[in-house]
């Protein structure tokens, strides 16, 4: 029962932990600087980029839909996230009690918004590739 | 959970109006594109009536301490929200539509307004889920809802550098408030065990505020002070209100505000003003914080307002100022529960009074623009000198902007009086006569700019000639925007004849139910029951 | 008392208590605010229709005149019109079946004598002002004018407003609405900077004794529950608050009216607020006259009058007694300052602020009476002096000095202004017979009349008022020896009255042709003539002056029942008082008969339980009620004498013993010579506003710099201090973030450290 307990020093491990993570993160990033050779020049200051040769700067304009595939993307990717748990718990449900039905209308109203999501992507154009 | 749904009615109904503004915004058809405004309307009026229809006895209500709020939230934020969309017109694609108009083809990636349209409706969803929530993860998604939207309106709302810069500036200080009112909000879970507020209020009438309790109720409040722009989350507040366009400050000035409220209100309920010698005030510790924040944010929000010679950063001020004389209600409480003695009722007629003559204000500033000298696009009033002797130049809009501002003034016998009134009797009830007196001092130094503002209009010289290059005025694609300032100049003077209606309705609304502790011990798995969240927490 | 009679309504408290009107008055009275709300939406109307007439000027007088009609006939239905007219509800707010807890405040009227007799005076004054101003601000018509009276009109439906409230929210609407109004008519030369300051100051200074007032409100809301005055008085006779508790030995009856006392000096420009008014007199003349004399400045006095079982309540007289002795202080202050002041209309706003003072001494000494009165009367003859002021600025080009002025009443067309100046000079200086001399006689006398046990020092108070009452007939005369008579000169002003358009002031200088004769020893300005008032301004100073020596005869009205014409209206009203030295038989019911008494004998004990049984003082071992008379004509006098020796011209017009021949040349230059800087300091009010300046202007525009330094240069700071750490931790820990938006999250976070650090040691400590 942590929960219930308001005692301070009930959360001196966390204290502990996060004095712990800390530390760990400034230790790691200065013992680098010390310990660590630090060999600058010119080849090493180069863009990595999967060995190829690096061509133009980084601060490069993108086409715009490459930022919206990607977000279009993540709209279908958590959508099935959702989806996973939501079947998991509606097959508990009692068959034909009133909880079954609201967890069906709650998650038609979730597709609905990602079918309207969807139809914004569409018009405006993203998934064309002209 | 059905009577939840029920009492949502209005956000889904704002929530469908969005999905299709956000489709007919993309319309290659220029009439199906200009329907986004009047969509926008006609759902957020659906969703006006329908929160006013569960307004009166029987309807829905919501599950917190303070159950008869949502009604009334919903039904200011609808009426407020339709000013506000009124005065969007013409703010989103103007350069666009202009081009399209002389032949250019429509692209769907070029216009804006869909998505404009849909950010403001999701931001007043938001708002309206505020006034909804029962617990504080429902509470949190809410307040972010309607936030985020505003970060990117900000951004949109003008193609100047400033605007990009407001936004981003809004979008990390945004962040770093709400991380720390979250942080808050994990801390009362921690403190009490619960997430719902009803719950909570039942173990915090049991057993009392704990030290987490106490340290999550004030970084929550020191969190939502970001939202109403209170002291010492207020430093972004000049600057933002300033680069963002005006009609998006307006929609600053109302909409998270009132956001920031509703959740101070939720909050303190749950606390209860129940602690204290008195017994009806809140925990020590948390009245200390509130009563230094109201007094400063009043004081550094009008002082500051004094040296302003941007009329936005002026108001931008002012709106700090008026948080603060709101915070003396959140502080006075419920009281005896009367209007007058109820300091929660005196918040809720002052939030739509502040909506209505705020909203007002900025339209009347939307309406003018200056020509810029060098090339095409116009400019933003900005300082005094292009208010002056605005009413011989454009009359109507100098009487309006002499109405709203007398009104935000507190000048009787307008809204702004009619709703600080109940500031003071609230706060003398409450005992708190070192604040009223804090209260009354600063609403004698506003006087002094807001006086600044109605003589630079009705009584100053304009500076040049009509016409000129650098004199402000009305253009005529702002007509709706002047419907907007004389709806809410109108909304000024026929709310403070209709005062005692008003006052009817917020006085029902700010029913509070002072939680006793359950009678099981506490601790037993009764309190910890959280029945209504769909995934239950791990608790062991 | 035959008035008084029958089917009246009954009297609630005790018989010698306030008066309470439980009547219903006729709807009709709405009139009064009605129709000037009406004229200010018309002057709207005319402004938008761009009407560059005179319209609207005479439409505002016809529908003032109305107003004075309503009040006529209000009056003539005498008490049995009083009592309450609802018109709308407007706040009314109950909370579940408990029919208590409830907020009402509707838009409803009170009218009882002492409403009455105010509205008598602010609607007639009204209508003859707004007749001289259609030609005073003629120059300016078009939308000026427009704004002008509408203004004007929305002044007099705010005083209305004020004065028949019946409730304080109401009277609180009509308090803010005249301070608006006189904001905007002060500020209507706005080409002046003075003007425009002169404004603001007003409204500004006003504003803190509001917020005076406004807590007063809210305390009698929280005492009371209720703000509606009829349920209020009678809690108050009854002596006990909302929750039926005794109200007699608590703070209620000392804290609520010290705040309503400081509304009231905010108003009517007393002690400490007093800096507005003279400032004041920069806005048009017909505006100082009806606002900064007649009526709006009256209204302190109103409200305590109003207020008065309140003040009453208290047995230790505790706000009475600082009302009395503030009032007194300010007229003696005042009356210092206009010894060397050379502007004849600050003269008269200084003179206003004395006579003020005078009011608020006779009420804080128990002489409701006297006081209600004296503003009766101050209101007709410092009205006229205003109006004649304003005829001279208007024919010599806004010239207001006395050092430039002479012999006025002796040039073409200003024999009339000289003449009105002449009665009005007469009744402020309390000549005998004048109604000044009644209504100010009747504050001294009372100041001996009333013990010193129940007002502490009224006597000294009443030695103070006398030799107040002797300077203030040597500074009005001041002005009438050197301006009006004497040798004819004049040098023209700087300006004409503000008015730089020129239009309106061409066709003025057609009408009154050159007067060549009158412009001896001016060679510089020979293209200036003056020009004389003409028939509306003249008409209205003669009415006003005819006004002055008529109402000097109310004081023979009812005389014997009620001391007065005002004393009747007084006893009908909540500032009913059985004053000491004058209760005797007049303002007990007519079911008491009380003997009448031998000259000079202590008045009876008085009945009001509680009270402390004080008798009556005299004078010189005289009942002061009746030596006073000889007394105040004396000094009257000497001042007049005075001012004769010092300022006046050879021949009858100096009372032959004046000596002046050329108008800045006078005996009283020796005199002030020998005193050395004290003149100067006189004529610099005693650098009070430079006082106010240094201790409450600078303060909070440094506060204003502090707080802007604060975030300009303290955070900015901080970001240095945090670029200034290690280099290392900078380029680890500072993303690329713009140095404001950096600063500003630093400021949050330090601001909700340092709240969260107070909080605890403020918890800790308690």
């Amino acid at each position: 029962m942590l929960l219930g307990v308001t005692d301070p020093v009930a959360y001196l491990p966390l204290a502990v932990i996060l004095m712990a993570a800390i530390g760990f993160s400034v230790m790691n990033l200065v013992l680098t600087r010390i310990l660590g050779p630090n060999r600058a020049g010119e080849t090493k200051a180069l863009t990595y980029e999967s060995g190829m040769e690096a061509v133009g700067t980084a601060r490069k304009r993108f086409n715009v839909r490459f930022y919206l595939i990607a977000m279009v993307f993540l709209v279908f990717d958590v959508e099935v996230v959702f989806l996973y748990p939501w079947a998991a718990t509606f097959a508990n449900l009692e068959v034909g009690s009133d909880d079954r039905l609201l967890w069906l209308a709650r998650i038609l109203f979730f597709l609905f918004t990602t079918i309207v999501a969807f139809l914004y992507g569409l018009r405006k154009g993203v998934f064309r590739f002209d | 959970m059905a009577a939840k749904i029920a009492l949502i009615w209005p956000e889904i109904a704002l929530f469908i109006t969005t999905c299709l503004v956000m489709l007919l915004g993309l319309s290659p058809n220029k009439q199906w594109r200009s329907l986004c405004l009047p969509a926008s309307m006609v759902g957020l009026t659906v969703a006006g009536v329908l929160a006013a229809m569960g307004m009166g006895v029987g309807g829905p209500v919501g599950d917190t301490p303070l159950p008869y709020l949502p009604g009334f939230i919903k039904v200011t934020v609808a009426g407020v929200g339709l000013l506000l969309l009124l005065l969007q017109a013409g703010l989103i694609d103007r350069r666009e539509e202009a081009l399209i108009a002389s032949g250019r083809a429509f692209s769907a990636l070029r216009t804006n307004r869909a998505e404009y349209f849909a950010l403001v409706l999701f931001s007043l969803t938001g708002l309206m889920l505020c006034a909804s929530a029962g617990d504080l993860i429902w509470l949190f998604l809410a307040l972010e809802l309607t936030s985020l939207p505003t970060y990117v309106m900000v951004a949109m709302s003008s193609s100047r550098n400033r605007a990009q810069e407001a936004g981003v500036k809004y979008f990390y200080l945004g962040a770093l408030g709400a991380a720390t009112f979250l942080y808050g909000f994990v801390m009362l879970y921690g403190g009490t065990g619960t997430l719902q507020l009803a719950t909570m209020a039942e173990v915090i009438a049991a057993e009392g505020v704990n030290t987490i309790t106490m340290a999550g109720l004030l970084l929550s409040v020191l969190g939502l002070a970001f939202k109403i722009a209170a002291v010492p989350m207020h430093f972004y507040t000049a600057d933002v209100y300033q680069g963002a366009a005006a009609p998006v400050s307006a929609f600053l000035a109302f909409v998270p505000k009132t956001a920031g409220f509703v959740a101070l209100l939720l909050i303190c309920s749950a606390v209860g003003w129940t602690h204290g010698e008195s017994g009806n005030a809140l925990p020590e510790a948390l009245r200390i914080m509130l009563w230094v924040m109201a007094a400063v944010t009043m004081t550094v929000g009008n002082v500051l307002a004094i040296l302003q010679n941007s009329i936005k950063r002026v108001l931008a001020y002012s709106s700090i100022a008026h948080s603060g004389y709101m915070l003396v209600g959140l502080l006075a409480g419920p009281g005896d529960g009367t209007f007058g003695g109820s300091g929660v009722s005196a918040v809720l007629f002052y939030l739509a009074a502040y909506g209505v003559m705020n909203t007002g204000a900025f339209a009347v500033i939307a309406c003018l623009e200056r020509k810029a000298a060098d090339r095409g696009e116009p400019m933003e009033v900005e300082d005094f000198d292009d208010l002056r002797g605005l009413w011989k130049r454009e009359p109507a809009l100098g009487v309006l902007l002499a109405i709203v501002t007398l009104s935000l003034l507190g000048f009787p016998p307008l809204l702004g009086f009619m709703a600080k009134l109940p500031l003071f009797t609230s706060g003398i009830s409450a005992g708190e006569i070192a604040l009223v007196v804090v209260l009354g001092l600063n609403s004698a130094i506003a006087a002094y700019y807001y006086l600044r503002i109605v003589k630079a209009a009705m009584i100053d010289d304009p500076r040049g000639e009509p016409g000129a290059a650098d004199s402000a005025v009305h253009h005529p694609a702002y007509n709706l925007r002047l419907v907007t300032g004389l709806c809410s100049a109108l909304g000024v003077v026929a709310l403070a004849i209709l005062a005692g209606q008003l006052a009817e309705r917020v006085t029902e609304a700010s029913g509070y139910i002072a939680p006793v502790g359950p009678s099981q011990p506490v601790g037993s798995a009764t309190v910890l029951e959280t029945e209504t969240l769909p995934v239950q927490l791990p608790m062991t | 008392m035959t008035m008084f009679a029958g089917t009246l309504p009954t009297l609630l408290a005790a018989a010698d208590g306030p008066f309470i009107a439980t009547g219903s008055a006729p709807q009709w009275v709405a009139l009064m605010p009605g129709l000037p709300l009406l004229g200010a939406a018309l002057c709207v109307l005319f402004a938008c229709l761009n009407v560059k007439s005179k319209l609207p000027g005479y439409a505002t007088v016809a529908l003032l005149a109305g107003g004075f009609v309503t009040a006529l006939a209000a009056f003539l239905q005498g008490p049995d019109g009083y009592g309450v007219a609802t018109i709308f509800r407007w706040i009314h707010a109950s909370i579940g079946a408990d029919a208590d807890a409830s907020i009402t405040a509707n838009f409803g009227f009170y009218m009882d004598g002492l409403s009455m007799l105010w509205m008598l005076f602010v609607t007639g004054l009204a209508t003859v002002i707004g007749l001289y101003s259609t030609e005073y601000v003629a120059s300016d018509k078009g939308l000026g004018y427009c704004r002008f009276f509408f203004a004007f009109n929305l002044f007099v439906f705010s005083m209305a407003s004020l004065v028949m409230a019946d409730n304080l929210l109401l009277l609180f609407l009509g308090w803010e609405g005249v301070g608006l109004c006189s904001y905007l008519l002060i500020g209507y030369f706005y080409k002046k900077p003075e003007a425009v300051a002169a404004a603001k100051k007003a409204f500004i200074i006003n504003r803190i004794g509001d917020l005076g007032l406004l807590m007063a409100i809210g305390a009698t809301f929280v005492v009371f529950g209720t703000l509606e005055f009829r349920p209020l008085f009678e809690m108050i006779a009854q002596g006990v608050d909302g929750k039926g508790q005794a109200i007699g030995h608590t703070w209620v009856v000392v804290v609520i009216p010290l705040l309503l006392t400081a509304g009231a000096f905010g108003k009517s420009a007393q002690l400490f607020f007093y800096v507005w008014l003279p400032d004041a007199m920069e806005g048009p003349t017909p505006v100082s006259a009806l606002i900064h004399a007649a009526t709006m400045v009256t209204a302190g006095v109103y409200l305590i009058a109003r207020m008065f079982p309140l003040y009453a309540a208290d047995d230790a007289m505790v706000a009475l007694t600082v009302v009395a002795w503030c009032g007194a202080i300010t007229a003696f202050w005042a009356a210092t300052i206009e010894f060397a002041q050379y502007d004849i209309k600050r003269i008269m706003g200084y003179s206003t602020i004395s006579q003020l003072g005078f009011m608020f001494a006779g009420l804080g000494l128990l002489g409701t009476t006297g006081a209600v009165f004296h503003v009766f009367t101050h209101a007709f003859f410092k009205a006229t002096l205003f109006l004649c002021c304003g005829a001279v600025m208007h024919g010599f080009g806004g010239q207001l000095s006395l050092r430039r002025l002479s012999g006025v009443m002796w040039m073409k067309g200003f024999g009339i202004t000289g003449v009105c100046m002449f009665i009005g000079c007469l009744s402020l200086s309390g000549v005998p017979f004048t109604a000044g001399f009644f209504s100010k006689d009747m504050i001294l006398a009372q100041a001996f009349a009333t013990p010193d046990e129940m007002i502490g020092g009224a006597t000294f108070i009443g030695l103070l008022l006398l030799l107040t009452a002797t300077m203030t007939a040597y500074y009005t005369f001041r002005v009438f020896f050197r301006v009006f008579v004497g040798p004819r000169h004049f040098e023209p002003g700087e300006d004409d009255h503000g008015h730089d358009d020129g239009l309106g002031h061409d066709a003025h200088a057609h009408h009154h042709h050159n007067p060549t004769e009158e412009e001896e020893g001016d060679a510089l300005h020979t293209g200036f003539h003056p020009h004389a008032p003409g028939w509306a301004m003249n008409g209205a100073m003669v009415l006003l002056a005819v006004g002055t020596i008529l109402v000097a005869s109310l004081y023979f009205v009812n005389k014997k029942e009620d001391h007065g014409w005002a004393g009747t209206m007084v006893r009908h009203s909540t500032a009913a008082y059985p004053s000491p030295g004058l209760a005797h038989g007049k303002d007990k019911p007519a079911a008491t008969t009380v003997e009448p008494l031998p000259l000079g004998a202590p008045a009876p004990e008085h009945g009001q339980a509680g009270k402390p049984h004080a008798k009556a003082g005299t004078f010189l071992g005289q009942d002061p009620f009746k030596i006073m008379y000889y007394v105040s004509a004396v000094l009257g006098l000497i001042g007049i004498l005075a001012a004769a020796w010092f300022h006046a011209p050879k021949g009858a017009w100096g009372l032959g013993i004046g000596n002046r021949e050329l108008p800045s040349k006078v005996r009283m230059d020796a005199v002030a010579a020998r005193f050395g800087p004290i003149p100067k300091w006189a004529e610099n009010k005693w650098y009070v506003d430079e006082l106010y300046h240094a201790i409450i202007v600078k303060p909070l525009l440094v506060l204003s710099h502090v707080f802007h330094a604060f975030d300009k240069l303290v955070i900015d700071g901080l970001v240095d201090l945090v670029g200034a750490l290690p280099r290392w931790l900078g380029t680890l820990l500072r993303p690329s973030q713009s140095g404001v938006l950096h600063g500003y999250a630093t400021g949050m976070v330090a601001g909700s450290a340092v709240l969260i650090v107070l909080v605890v040691l403020v918890a800790m400590w308690s």
